[in-house]
């Protein structure tokens, strides 16, 4: 299929395996899908941090249950972007260790407390959930699929992220204040999930174009701005001052960009922030220590194989 | 040797199982599952894969994966919290919700019949 033809053709579930997809496309939707595999290792990893945190056996239970729920989401998407025939698993999982493989910015920064648990399972799980429910329409049909189950379960982890921060605002003084106070550390990192403000970039344009992607970032902030600030005040947190929103005339909302700290930002999406060290070396010496795993699974399938009855 | 038949409706579909039939091998296989499911039900694809190739879990099995109280891994516990700020969260829950019950249901008919 030419260019032409899948721009054209380019709809919600309209390419799958059996398509013979044009080089630019596969590229595109690897890079897409392998970006979104990795940022659920590197979430999930980031999340059972706070296992250990969770102040009551409740809480433990649903922080493992949400851990498992993400790792089996990295394996759902690294499956659908095998599918484009670019890159295996393996190598995409050697990428993320080796430091090339890129992920969500929010994922970049280590996290010490249970203050944090809010600040990723209400607001960037429900921003990534505002982007997820989107891609059910992406162009990529076993992409939409893995976005099938993902949506079916996210709803859990934004539902329990938010009865955390309820809890925590329900606390004490002191408690309410340490949550306000990671809040304020974390919002504006929060704000950069989405990118720079009409950051229109040639992979986003392509990405639009063959149906890859159905709303652009602007409009996926503007969305989440509209129903997240209005849910944070609820629960009595303020949001600060700085980095400043503001209506546009369109009555959507926006960020004023001078307000974020984009040399930090493009720091992280080059994986050279001190968190990105940290963050990608934890993961890849997990990643070594059940190497032998790996390892003997591998064995066995090579001396088991298939049994070959399919012969024809 | 039987083959068992999926048949995806249309583009972006799941391909379903439909049934199977008997051929010699794939090729065969292949034209029959044409000519049983898809003489007249739109078809956009059709898989055709040997029956003794499927790994099945039974009822039995899967159903021991729900003995265990794990409510916390549902979104309608946290039932002090308004899901409907947001449609894909609201969905997420109604889909579990869903979920939820079609799983209690088999098992109260399974306290029935015991
Ligand atoms: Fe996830
Ligand atoms: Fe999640």
């Amino acid at each position: 299929m030419d260019l032409e033809t899948v721009r054209k053709r380019a709809g919600p579930r309209e390419f799958g395996p059996a398509d013979d997809m044009p080089e630019r496309y596969r590229t595109a939707a690897t890079r897409m899908i392998q970006f979104h595999a990795n940022s659920e290792v590197m979430g999930g990893y980031l999340d059972k941090t706070f296992t250990r945190k969770a102040p009551s056996l409740d809480r433990k239970l649903a922080n493992t249950a949400k851990v498992q729920d993400e790792i089996g989401h990295a394996q759902l998407l690294y499956r659908a972007a095998e599918t484009l025939g670019v890159k295996t698993r393996a190598e995409m999982l050697e990428e993320l260790a080796n430091g090339d493989g890129k992920f969500l910015n929010c994922f970049h920064y280590p996290v010490d407390s249970w203050y944090e648990a809010p600040m990723i399972d209400f607001f960037v799980d429900g921003g990534a959930m505002r982007r997820q429910a989107t891609l059910k329409s992406t162009s990529w049909t076993p992409y939409a699929h893995a976005m099938d189950k993902i949506c079916f379960e996210e709803g859990f982890h934004v539902k329990h992220g938010e009865s955390i921060l309820r809890e925590l605002m329900n606390g004490s003084k002191a408690t309410q204040e340490r949550t306000q106070e990671t809040f304020d550390e974390w919002w504006p990192r929060i704000l950069q999930f989405f990118g720079p403000t009409n950051d229109e970039s040639v992979h986003d344009d392509f990405g639009r174009a063959v149906g890859l992607k159905t709303v652009t970032n602007d409009e996926l902030r503007n969305s989440f701005l509209n129903m997240y600030i209005p849910k944070a005040e609820k629960h009595g947190l303020e949001i600060p001052e700085y980095p400043r929103i503001y209506e546009r005339d369109d009555g959507t909302m926006a960020v004023r960009e001078d307000d974020l700290d984009w040399d930090e930002f493009r720091t992280i999406s080059r994986n050279e922030y001190e968190g990105s060290h940290e963050q990608i070396g934890s993961r890849r010496r997990r990643q070594e220590a059940v190497d032998w795993v790996r390892k003997s699974l591998d064995s066995w399938e090579s001396s088991a194989g298939t049994t070959p009855r399919a012969a024809d | 040797m039987i083959w068992e038949v999926f048949r995806q409706e249309a583009p972006g579909d799941y391909h379903e199982h439909v049934g199977n039939v008997h051929a010699p091998d794939r090729e065969m296989a292949k034209l029959f599952a044409r000519i049983q499911h898809a003489r007249r039900m739109q078809t956009n694809s059709l898989w055709v894969t040997p029956r003794e190739e499927i790994g099945e879990v039974s009822a039995e099995d899967a159903a021991f994966d729900g003995r265990t109280d794990k409510s916390y891994r549902w979104a309608m516990t946290y039932n002090e919290i308004d899901a409907s700020f947001a449609e894909e969260v609201a969905d997420s829950e109604s889909e579990q919700r869903e979920a939820a019950r079609k799983r209690r249901e088999a098992l109260r008919d399974e306290g029935n019949e015991a």
